[in-house]
């Protein structure tokens, strides 16, 4: 026989009424100093799932409840029947394996983080149309059209003979997959768009001193653009974010920041490791074609050395940046050499 | 209170609201969710949410009792999947189709009534105390009224009519609710709101003056001597000043707004009583982002632990009846998808 303790609220009144429960075999006998005991069926009565340190609640059949802190009468004589809530009570009731579920957390977004979001992407973004992805690259032009750009200012002369050049250094790479376009920006840059639009700016044709420079440029951008980098960005972005808002459920009002700040580190991770792998292609390329990642190497030092150019973050803000160190680059460039 | 000294009851009592929760209790019940969420690839997280909430909702006390949270994760977990189409074709509408996230802004706000309203019915239907639950009537096309129709008025006036909205959300929101058979009334008047969002705006243009006036100086001073950009580091220091100013503001309105909100909630012969203070606010909220940032996130459980303990001991119910005056009734379990698109866009349905 197993006796306890509890308090019942018949859901009529906002009162509880101090009762005891006593139970033997399938018959539960509930009893209290101004009711006569009745008696219920055990299977008629219904417990909630445990949570440690929540009281126990026992729902009776017509509707009144039965609240009560005997927590190890209730679990013997109502078990708990489905597997997440007993799975669940175990892990929360013990430290050391609610602490062992932490780490096995972190590791696992750790793997989500660094193997299966690249990996799953790669594949995605080859299988997406090429008709949606120039529909996206197309837009994407448009709207910087009408924001950032302005057209191109280079003489005729100078953009056929830019083209001409690219064209013999694209022929036989499948050229028909990109399209090169001039538009004038206000600083020196380069940026591949999907679909493969390679946009280079005027500034950026003007600081580069030879074709091999030049052409290092538009390798560098094909690099993005056979990685299929801006779709893959933005899927694995789309993928974090469903990840931070799955972890940062319930987090609270003004610390949802902490959720964004991962989010923002891991974009931009996915960016640098998306640079050195077109910064691969673009070495790889130049060799192909008999031109030497010097030229690169040259290219980024005097970039570097511009008055408009951007001061190198220090080492803590590395970590927010879209880009690999300048220096780390040009080293890789000249061991390529 | 003159009316009740006239009837010879003067006898006005006051009930508290505790939070009894633990921490280290908390904590493990939270990262147990997390974890069988990322290892159930998400499935476990409605049955997380139900425990995090029972937990949180049986430390909440009022004289002396817990209040409970009766919702079925299978409820919560159907609601999360529609949540999560709509928010999965939100996030990729616009990566492909810019337009496309417009439809959706529009779609999503024609929601809105109905994610109030079908939130507001779930919640309410699955909270109880003594056994008895709340429960909510308000109407799609009331709140469509209130929260579209004075939204739209609020924006056409620049602002101006914000307060008026913010007021009549509350009272739309309180004076829809029942406990058991008790209606309950929203004793609320647009000037307070207008007060308080006069003065934060007040606050608001004061810091930004000020922080021009420090920056000019800085430039000024620092500029003419050496001529070399703040760098790394040194540049964040305005955000972070901007930011704390921004946490000032934006806890001066929720405990303005909060305490304006809750007085006005009338029990039948109770009433509500909340002392929210701003710079207990401020300091809550600035050291909870200091403690989540360096922990990694792990001091979630802790600040929500922390939280509700400061929300529940600072709010009362005073009146001349005990709260066992309160009588039940039955009720059935709502959709719970309205609550859950609500959570995940975090659509405003706070009070």
């Amino acid at each position: 026989m197993t006796a306890f303790e509890g308090v019942l609220f018949d859901g009529v009144r906002a009162a509880g009424l101090p009762v005891q429960v006593h139970a033997e075999g399938d018959e539960v006998l509930i009893a209290s100093a101004i009711e006569e005991p009745r008696s219920v069926a055990r299977d008629q009565i219904i417990a909630d799932a445990p949570i440690p340190g929540v009281p126990r609640l026992l729902r009776l059949p017509g509707g009144e409840l039965i609240q009560t802190d005997a927590h190890e009468a209730v679990a013997s004589l109502w078990p708990p029947k489905d597997f997440i809530s007993r799975a669940a009570f175990a892990i929360e009731s013990r430290w050391w394996a609610a602490l062992t579920g932490l780490v096995l957390t972190a590791g696992v977004v750790w793997l989500i983080v660094a193997f299966v979001l690249p990996f799953a992407a790669e594949p995605v973004s080859r299988r997406i149309s090429p008709a949606v992805e120039a529909f996206m690259g197309q837009q994407t032009l448009e709207i910087l059209d009408r924001t950032i750009f302005a057209p191109s200012t280079l003489t005729e002369e100078k953009t056929e003979e830019l083209e001409e050049k690219y064209a013999q250094f694209v022929d036989g790479e499948d050229a028909q997959s990109y399209r090169l376009a001039f538009r004038h920006a206000g600083m020196p840059n380069a940026l591949a768009l999907p679909g493969g639009i390679i946009v280079v700016t005027d500034e950026m044709v003007l600081a580069t001193e030879n074709d091999a420079e030049f052409l290092a440029v538009v390798a560098h951008e094909i690099g993005h653009v056979r990685g299929h980098h801006a779709m893959r960005l933005v899927l694995q972005g789309s993928g974090v974010a469903v990840l931070m808002t799955a972890l940062a459920g319930d987090a609270v009002g003004t610390t949802i920041l902490a959720a964004a700040l991962p989010a923002v580190l891991l974009r931009t991770r996915y960016s640098r490791q998306f640079e050195s792998e077109a910064d691969d292609y673009a070495f790889a390329m130049l060799k192909r074609h008999g031109q030497s990642p010097q030229a690169f190497a040259d290219m980024m030092r005097r970039l570097r050395l511009r008055k408009d150019a951007k001061e190198e973050p220090d080492s803590l803000l590395q970590y927010l940046s879209t880009h690999p160190a300048t220096e780390e680059r040009i080293q890789r460039a000249e061991q390529q050499r | 209170m003159s009316e009740l000294s006239a009837r010879g009851t003067a006898a006005l009592t006051t009930y508290r609201f505790d939070f009894i929760g633990r921490t280290g209790e908390y904590f493990r019940i939270w990262v147990v969710s997390l974890f069988l969420s990322v290892v159930t690839l998400g499935i476990y997280s409605a049955w997380g949410k139900v425990r995090k909430k029972r937990y949180l909702y049986s430390h909440t006390e009022l004289d002396g009792t817990g209040f409970e949270f009766r919702a079925t994760p299978l409820a919560i977990l159907r609601g999360r999947v529609i949540a999560l189409v709509l928010l999965g074709g939100f996030a990729l509408s616009g990566h492909v189709l810019p337009i496309m996230q417009l439809v959706f802004i529009i779609i999503l706000l024609a929601l809105t009534p109905w994610i109030v309203v079908a939130a507001s019915r779930f919640n309410a239907r699955n909270s109880a105390w003594r056994n008895i639950t709340f429960s909510f009537s308000g109407g799609f096309w009331e709140a469509a009224r209130v929260f579209l129709g004075l939204g739209a008025l609020a924006v056409v006036t620049l602002g101006l009519m914000y307060p008026y909205a913010r007021m009549r959300r509350a009272r739309f929101i309180i004076e829809h609710h029942r406990f058991g058979d008790t209606q309950i009334r929203a004793d609320l008047m647009a000037g307070g709101f207008i007060l308080a969002y006069l003065l934060a705006a007040l606050m608001f243009i004061g810091i930004m003056v000020l922080f021009v006036a420090a920056m000019v100086g800085l430039v000024f001073t620092a500029g003419a001597a050496a001529r070399h950009q703040p760098s790394g580091m040194a540049s964040l220091a305005p955000v972070a000043v901007l930011y704390v100013a921004y946490i000032a503001v934006y806890a001066f309105l929720r405990a303005q707004i909060g305490n304006l909100t809750l007085n006005g909630v009338v029990l039948g012969p109770l009433r509500c009583r909340s002392t929210l203070r701003v710079r207990d606010l401020v300091w809550l909220y600035l050291s909870n982002i200091v403690a989540v940032l360096a922990t990694l996130g792990l001091a979630t459980a802790w600040v929500t632990i922390r939280m509700a303990r400061y929300r529940a001991r600072n709010l009362y119910l005073i009146g001349e009846a005990t709260p066992e005056v309160f009588m039940g009734t039955a009720t059935s379990a709502g959709s719970a998808t309205g609550s859950e698109v609500s959570d995940l866009f975090d659509v405003d349905v706070s009070l």
